[in-house]
């Protein structure tokens, strides 16, 4: 333990950020729950466990993009997949379909099913589409995406439509430690169905660190190597005798079943599950979590989804509350008031919140093309392609005239 | 245009191990044939009347796709960008003429020929001025970003497409506006239930013209000459001369150019534009492109036709709660039987 | 070692979740001063409605109402009230999940003791079991799918949503005072068979929750009454612009009519301007299409347009005169006033006559969320702008109203109005 932390204080942590990321990002998992606790504002903790969801998604759709090189722009509709796999198996509502009390099973066997079920479809989607080049897999998985939210509003009684299914179950623990902290004397209970923030937190917690590590390992095996060849050079790699399309099916499958994953935890949270919340928007938002995060570097990508989902869900909502609190502050209370056609600072700051996510994208992606934290393989390859190619426009800017 | 530059060389679909080909291609083209049947008879039961008119809207409506989609294949042909903000500039150009139209004082009601002259006018300023907003967007948001990974200018993409959107939020608002209803109502009978109006006529009439003299453009001028050859081979092309820069400037001034008039020609047709029309339009128009071959001008003329038609025919004939998975599926067929789509790609491989 | 720092964080969590989740009960001097001061401390009443992005038509005039209704009071027996609003909406569409944070996000706070939304039906899915295990007063100015409240629906029972299955603490703490979706629809449909003499008619919906509801019922009634439904259609409006073809499948099998089972917000009139020209007949929607964004979808064929409004109408009512020229004062863009915005004022007033009893029952102190509930469950004859309110064991308004409107020139000009009670 002290030899391990020892070796940590040495690194140097320009050669080696993503240790220090990992270590930041334990102890900020371990802190912020306890601020925010301890500071009264516990819906925090909520929705930091919401937040982990879109953690593993991106998690996984790094797999596919960052280690594979595959673009995904349907990555939404296995996460749907997920969700509404547990939704049916864990709430009351196949009592419609004739079974009494509608169907429930346990939480951790449904993570599992709603993870296989994805991989499932991911595999089917990927079998005949895999072995198109480039750009066509994106488009496919991109009418995929747009293909399911649409069928599971369409089937009616088998999704409930439109509706969505809600009283879907809480996450539960097999055996839990109750005491002062829940209002209960201290014992051991088992069958906790979870309903409070911080169980949804502890359990989020586990999870990522679970997927965390198991595709860290993933990225170091043979199969990860494989990836990176076919990410560079998927004919070099077909001769090097990688399997280029079982590999790629591989990492789709990978992909696809983190999201699904991920879909049956954030339907047991939620408690509901509605056809609207898969759309192509969410795919994008996971595309842009990983591409600004750092394509291939999993902490980039942990830090990138959170950093995204923080704009999101926290930033552009409370946004028109910062400055009007700023205004306020400065006496400037004028410019809050409606007057005319001047909606008041708040609201027109509430107007601005496309504008603002927008600007924020473009911003980050021209500073930092490569991510906020890319991996340092791909940092090298970038730096050297971006010479060479520099070299040919210096030659053109000097003949033409035009740099 | 002439052949596709680069043979196709996606691999045909071989599911081995699980079944042979030929199966798979049987059971592909019997459900083909199934659905086919099922189509024609549909058809046949309402009567060739109904068939031609329900032909006429999606014709009119996929003209619209067309003109987006064009701007989307000749930017992914040069640069293989996936543009999201492009389904953005579209609306931009339906928003401009919106504005521009009360300062001619434009007002619904008039006469047509009053109103020709200003709206010639303004579909001329709005193509000009999304083109100008393209090539700005390119200069600001792809340029710097030519050479570093392949997703990073897909995301700046995406945040121009807000950014886009959020401009035209913060200029008029969330609501839907409407645009003055300015084209005759007369209507021209072509035969039992079957009428085609002043508007179809007008819209078909824009984007053929436009389709005509831009494919003209692109393979007779210089400049055409340039954007082939910068789409085939970049270095090749720079080290004959050929200024990269300007050509991929020109390439999406053009195509905003394009789809400005697709905005314009939207809201004369359907009276109404609202700020994040673009996105949804602009999926649909670069579904369009892929099925027509990407890179290929007459193949995303064709695919916008071909999508506007198969969502008329959907909504007309049968459910259109499935027209868009309908839409979909039909790509995806496409694409893993045809990996070229239609016409075939003009997009080299790398 | 990992362990123990777990125990610790989820030690340091419940306490104080558990802390926040009763509420600040006690505090404050026990005797009650004048209805004018604010010496006692503040309440909040948070609104959490759709406002940005394209829901924002829908959402923005209805939160005018809110924060109207609450501003205009300014104070409630010592206490300083004031509104606060959450947004729900995450990349420009209402999302449940950011729904489900934002009403966990005013638990959290003890001073927030009731909200007024959500507007959409989805999110209400998701926001009433976060609520209801913090015992938060909920009124929703527009949800009207009836399987929120109702165990039946359409003689059918209730699977999804059950209103027993989302309140797990068996406590209802959630209220609205539009009309269920099987009034709306009915209304319509009984008005065109009765009134317009309409037999056959086409109907599509826009696929939502409420759309698809109202235009459901509508078929059944309609078909019921003895007409015929030609054509019925659901669109994705997001992506659709073109419903030429759907008019004219609706005009080649006889149609005198069409129906929209869609709001606004959800494209409900811009079939209508396309219609000219293809069929010419009534054109039918349900309150969300009743409003100044409608008829100007609408273009020039507005005349046969009818809606109806699941409400009274506040203008009809002289003692809401003088509410409503004070909003437009202060709200002076038409735009700013929706077909829910009084609905909303009225959902905030419903609160804060709530609150007022609530802060009695409690001898003048802060009450809990607990007894707010119980008082909003007693609220009885009040008398608001869009009507007289008092719920049942449900939480519905149990003499709901139900208005219809038909434009006339360029504005929408009442017809009648009715009671639809007995649920």
């Amino acid at each position: 333990m002290i030899a391990a932390l020892r070796r940590l204080w040495e690194t140097d942590p320009r050669r080696d950020p993503n240790t220090l990321t990992y270590t930041l990002l334990v102890a900020a998992a371990i802190v912020v729950p306890i601020v925010a606790a301890a500071s009264g504002s516990s819906y925090l903790i909520g929705q930091i466990a919401d937040a982990g969801v879109f953690v593993l998604l991106a998690i996984g759709l790094n797999v596919v993009v960052g280690f594979a090189g595959l673009l995904d722009l349907g990555y939404a509709a296995f996460f749907a997949i997920g969700a509404y796999v547990y939704a049916e198996l864990a709430s009351p509502y196949l009592e419609a379909m004739g079974i009494h009390g509608g169907i429930h099973l346990p939480f951790w066997l449904l993570l599992f099913v709603g993870m296989f079920v994805a991989a499932g479809f991911g595999a089917l989607l990927g079998a005949p589409t895999l072995r198109l080049r480039g750009d066509y897999l994106a488009i496919v998985t991109l009418g995929f995406g747009e293909i399911v939210p649409r069928v599971v509003r369409n089937l009616g009684p088998l999704t409930n439509g439109v509706n969505g299914i809600s009283a879907v179950d809480p996450p539960e623990m097999p055996v839990w430690l109750s005491g002062p902290w829940s209002g209960d004397p201290l014992k051991i209970v088992t069958d906790l169905k979870v309903g409070d923030p911080v169980g949804y937190y502890l359990i989020m917690a586990v999870l990522v660190a679970v997927c965390v590590v198991l595709v860290n390992n993933l990225q170091r095996s043979r199969i990860g190597r494989a990836w990176m060849a076919v990410r560079e050079d998927e004919v070099a790699a077909a001769a090097m005798g990688v399997n280029t399309v079982r590999i790629k099916l591989l990492a789709f499958a990978i992909g696809a079943s983190l999201s699904g994953f991920g879909g049956a935890f954030y339907a047991s949270k939620l408690s509901y599950v509605s056809p609207d919340t898969f759309s192509f928007l969410v795919s994008v938002t996971i595309l842009v979590m990983v591409v600004l995060g750092g394509m291939g570097n999993i902490p980039g990508v942990i830090v990138g989804s959170l950093v995204i989902y923080y704009i999101l869900y926290n930033f552009l909502p409370d946004l028109p509350g910062y400055v009007t609190a700023i205004a306020n502050s400065l006496g400037a209370t004028g410019i809050l008031q409606q007057s005319g056609d001047w909606p008041g600072l708040g609201e027109e700051v509430s107007r601005l919140k496309f504008l603002v996510f927008g600007l924020i994208l473009v911003a980050t992606m021209l500073l930092r093309p490569q991510g906020l934290m890319p991996s340092r393989v791909r940092e090298q390859e970038l730096q050297k392609g971006t010479h060479e190619d520099t070299t040919i426009e210096d030659v053109t800017a000097a003949t033409t005239g035009v740099g | 245009m002439e052949r596709p530059i680069a043979a196709p060389r996606a691999t045909p679909i071989r599911l081995r191990g699980l079944v042979s080909s030929r199966v798979v291609n049987t059971i592909v083209l019997v459900l083909v044939a199934v659905v086919g049947v099922l189509v024609i008879a549909r058809i046949w039961h309402r009567g060739p009347g109904y068939f031609a008119q329900i032909l006429v809207y999606g014709v009119a409506n996929g003209s619209i796709y067309a003109l987006i989609a064009i701007g989307y294949t000749m930017v992914y042909g040069i640069i293989e960008l996936i543009n999201f903000a492009h389904g953005d500039v579209f609306t931009l150009g339906g928003f401009v003429a919106l504005a521009l139209l009360p300062m001619f004082g434009v007002k619904e009601g008039q006469p047509t020929s009053a109103v020709i002259l200003p709206l010639l006018i303004t579909l001329v300023v709005s193509m000009l001025f999304c083109g100008g907003v393209n090539v700005l967007i390119e200069r600001i948001a792809y340029r710097p970003l030519r050479h570093a990974p392949r997703l990073a200018p897909l995301i700046t993409a995406v945040g121009m497409s807000f950014t886009l959107e959020g401009i035209m939020f913060l200029w008029r608002g969330p609501f839907f506006l409407h645009f003055p209803d300015l084209l005759p109502r007369a209507r021209i009978v072509l035969g039992p239930d079957t009428t085609i109006g002043a508007k179809e006529l007008t819209v078909i009439g824009v984007a053929v013209v436009l389709t005509i003299v831009l494919s003209l453009f692109v393979e007779r001028s210089k400049l055409g000459k340039a954007m082939r050859a910068t789409a085939q081979d970049r270095d090749a092309a720079q080290l004959m001369g050929i200024d990269i820069n300007t050509t991929i400037a020109l390439t999406f001034f053009i195509g905003a150019a394009l789809a400005g008039a697709g905005g314009v020609v939207f809201g004369l047709y359907f009276n109404s534009l609202s700020f994040d029309l673009g996105f949804s339009a602009g999926l649909f128009a670069f579904t369009a492109a892929v099925l027509g071959g990407i890179g290929n001008i007459y193949g995303a003329a064709i695919g916008g036709l071909l999508i506007g038609m198969v969502q008329s025919f959907s909504d007309g004939y049968f459910d259109s709660t499935w027209t868009q998975v309908v839409i979909f599926a039909v790509l995806i067929l496409v694409l893993v039987f045809r990996p070229t789509g239609i016409l075939g790609m003009r997009v080299p491989e790398k | 070692m990992q362990r123990r720092w777990l125990l610790t964080v989820l030690a340091a969590g419940s306490v104080v979740a558990a802390a926040c989740s009763t509420g600040g009960t006690g505090g404050g001097a026990p005797s009650a001063s004048g209805s004018g001061g604010t010496s006692k401390g503040e309440i909040i009443i948070a609104s959490d409605l759709p406002v940005s992005g394209a829901d924002a038509s829908d959402g923005i005039p209805t939160q005018n109402g809110v924060q109207f209704a609450i501003e205009s009071t300014g104070s409630i027996k010592g206490f300083k009230l004031t509104w606060k609003g959450f947004d729900d909406t995450v990349n420009g569409a209402h999302d449940p999940q950011k729904g489900a944070q934002n009403v966990q996000q005013m638990l959290s706070d003890p001073k927030i003791l009731g909200m007024v939304g959500p507007f959409n039906s989805n999110v209400a899915a998701a926001e009433i079991p976060v609520g209801n295990k913090g015992s938060l007063a909920m009124v929703s100015p527009s949800n009207t799918n009836n399987c929120l409240t109702q165990d039946t629906f359409g003689g059918k029972p209730c699977t999804d949503p059950n209103p027993k299955n989302i309140r797990p603490s068996g406590v209802n703490n959630y209220f609205r005072i539009a009309a269920p979706d099987s009034f709306q629809g009915p209304a319509m449909a009984d008005y065109a068979y009765d009134t317009l003499k309409l037999t056959k008619v086409a109907v599509w919906s826009d696929n939502e929750i409420f759309g698809k509801g109202v235009a459901d019922t509508f078929q059944a009634e309609f078909i019921k009454k003895g007409g015929q439904v030609v054509v019925r259609q659901d669109f994705d409006t997001k992506v659709t612009n073109d419903w030429k073809p759907f008019l004219t499948d609706a005009k080649s099998k006889g149609a005198q009519g069409v129906y929209a089972g869609a709001t606004s917000g959800t494209k409900a009139c811009i079939p209508n301007a396309q219609m000219a020209g293809i069929i010419s007949g009534s054109y039918m929607t349900p309150d969300g299409g009743v409003n100044s964004q409608c008829i100007k979808d609408s273009g020039s064929n507005s005349a046969d347009l009818y809606g109806t409004v699941a409400g009274a109408n506040a203008e009809l009512n002289p003692d809401a005169k003088a509410t409503i020229d004070a909003f437009k004062a202060k709200f002076t863009k038409k735009d700013d006033i929706g077909s829910y915005t009084f609905m909303a004022y009225d959902c905030a007033k419903i609160l804060i006559d709530a609150i007022g009893r609530a802060i009695d029952a409690n001898g003048g102190n802060m009450p809990s969320r607990q007894q707010v509930v119980a008082a909003l469950a007693k609220t009885s004859n009040l008398k608001l702008t869009t009507g007289t309110y008092t719920f049942d064991k449900n939480g519905d308004p149990t003499t709901p109203t139900m208005s219809i409107y038909h434009v006339q020139g360029t504005d929408w000009a009442f017809i009648k109005q009715f009671g639809v009670g007995g649920s």
